[in-house]
């Protein structure tokens, strides 16, 4: 009896091979994929996208996006990371951009930057020790960013 | 036997109505595609698609008819990896200007995700619930399209994913079948373990680094994909060793052995999906019975998946890829595709079958973004001139 009943769970098995292939496939071309990535909750990691954006600040014409500090480890955080800073839209930006950006939350701005929109020449003034450096310069579709690259002042 | 008279190998072969019947479920089926096709309107890419489901299905009734499955499969797979940097390539070139990806590239998340990577993800995932993938979540060539391909091809075939669905798998496979005899015979068969250190490797560092480590460093198949622009020292040592990697494992290593090296003694998601393969339930066995110890098929192997152990147990080793080699050229039919859990006397013209459906689903569907496409750049290049 069992031997017979492992048999028909084999074949059972066997003959799925077909549809679990075809979800596989084109279930993503059907709404499964955006359903994955709601259910589970997944989001791109923030050392690729630079994180939750925590301000924005609006100059009329254009706006500047400032995420959040990025340290993030599998467990805990690193000691160093960075924060991104976008301006957009590309277009309606002046010819150089000049800002202080506040990064810590504690309203003292903690260094200031200043990009050429044309040719992304970047210039960092670091007010804070944990700022260390500008890490780059970037023009992805319709924005302007910059990443700067952070010592984790909590630790 | 006369000296003119050749040994059948491989599976029974079956007549052809026979062949015809069975083949008629994957006609209906990989039909879906070129209906498609038709909905678009172009005709070069209808033309394209129609050539390619006419030629996989012929291969299909093929492998039914001659009872050969390694044989056609292996032409198929070859075809599905040549055809992707055919398309990919000029892809790359209409959408980011080369093939390399600027580093805009990679902080706006435009990379496209790579089944392989998947083995990468899965720790951050599961801990933080973040991908570790300058790609899309979902849509196109995002995270989700490659999981739910890999998911639903690992449940169904297992390994057997490194045979028929493997985008690369078949560069290695060309390679180690252009030269008739080895030059190179003996291999520490230690070196199988290899994938496996890989694996537990990149796993680890890739969880701790939040990056995809072999992405970055050791994949072989970036230079007939993409890979980020030479704009540091670091982007230059990265590329030197990619192209290292595919010329000394995909091209020159297999070669001159005759064998995968690249899949059986490197790749850790094969060392993955080997893991995987218990919760799979089609599986290759050998009549121990039937078997004469003629050791054609542990010489033959491409993978290194069978030694004398396998003889005497009946079961070829984890790494075992199920593409039908050892099958095909055993002249005493002891090897054979198994369901677990059926009697080893169950016929395994029907496990074969069984086996072959949803094997060649998955070749004809993931081979329809590619050798489809590929086949559309092609006749584009030929009325236009141009590939782009």
């Amino acid at each position: 009896m069992m031997k017979i009943l492992k048999a028909i769970c084999g074949y059972t098995l066997a003959v799925l091979g077909v549809p679990l292939v075809l979800i596989g496939i084109m279930g993503p071309s059907y709404g499964l994929g955006e359903l994955f990535i709601s259910a589970t909750g997944l989001t791109l990691s923030p050392w690729f996208d630079g994180g939750e954006v925590v301000q924005t600040i609006d100059h009329g014409t254009y706006q500047t996006h400032v995420h959040r500090m990025v340290f993030d480890a599998l467990i805990g955080e690193r000691k160093e990371g960075f924060v991104q800073v976008d301006w957009v839209p590309l277009d309606a930006l002046p010819a150089r951009v000049d800002e202080e950006i506040e990064a810590d939350g504690d309203g003292q701005a903690d260094f200031r930057v200043e990009v050429d929109t044309a040719n992304k020449e970047s210039t960092l003034t670091p007010y804070a020790s944990w700022v260390l450096e500008l890490e780059g310069t970037y023009k992805p579709e319709g924005s302007l960013m910059v990443r700067v690259r952070l010592r984790n002042p909590s630790r | 036997m006369t000296a003119s008279t050749k040994t059948r190998t491989g599976s029974p072969p079956m007549a052809i109505w026979k062949a015809l019947l069975l083949s008629l479920p994957m006609f209906l089926i990989t039909a879906l595609l070129p209906l498609q096709a038709l909905e678009s309107g172009e005709l070069s890419y209808i033309v394209a698609i129609l050539v390619m489901w006419l030629g996989f299905n012929v291969a299909f009734i093929l492998m039914l008819t001659t009872g050969q499955t390694y044989r056609y499969r292996s032409v198929l797979f070859i075809l599905l990896a040549v055809a992707l940097p055919l398309w990919f390539i000029p892809m790359m070139i209409e959408t980011h200007g080369s093939m390399m990806l600027s580093e805009e590239a990679f902080v706006s998340a435009e990379a496209n995700f790579c089944p392989l990577a998947t083995f990468m993800v899965i720790v951050p995932a599961l801990v933080k619930r973040i991908v570790i993938f300058p790609s899309a979540l979902a849509g196109g060539l995002g995270f989700a399209t490659a999981a739910f391909m890999w998911a639903g091809s690992t449940l169904a075939l297992g390994r057997g994913w490194c045979s028929w669905g493997c985008l690369f798998g078949g560069w290695d496979e060309l390679f180690s079948r252009l030269r008739k005899r080895a030059v190179i015979k003996n291999i520490d068969r230690r070196w199988i373990y290899l994938p496996f250190g890989l694996l537990l490797a990149i796993v680890l560092l890739s969880a701790v680094t939040l990056s995809p480590i072999y992405c970055e460093w050791l994949c072989p198949f970036k230079i007939v994909t993409e890979f980020q622009a030479p704009t540091s020292l670091l982007a230059i040592i990265q590329i030197i060793t990619f192209v290292v990697l595919f010329f000394a494992l995909v091209v020159v290593l297999p070669l001159l052995t005759r064998r995968r090296i690249q899949c059986g003694l490197f790749c850790p998601f094969g060392a993955l999906q080997s893991l995987l393969n218990k919760i799979n339930i089609f599986e290759v066995r050998i009549d121990p019975e039937k078997c004469n110890q003629c050791k054609r098929c542990i010489r033959e192997c491409p993978t290194f998946s069978l030694n004398e152990g396998s003889l005497e147990s009946g079961n070829p080793l984890i790494t075992c890829t199920k593409c039908a080699r050892c099958i095909d050229i055993c002249t005493k039919n002891a090897i054979s595709f198994h369901i677990k859990g059926t009697s080893l006397q169950a016929s395994p013209a029907v496990a074969r079958v069984l086996y072959l459906y949803p094997g060649f689903v998955l070749l004809f569907f993931i081979s329809s973004a590619n050798v489809g496409a590929a086949l559309h750049r092609i006749v584009k290049l030929i009325t236009t001139g141009s590939m782009i």
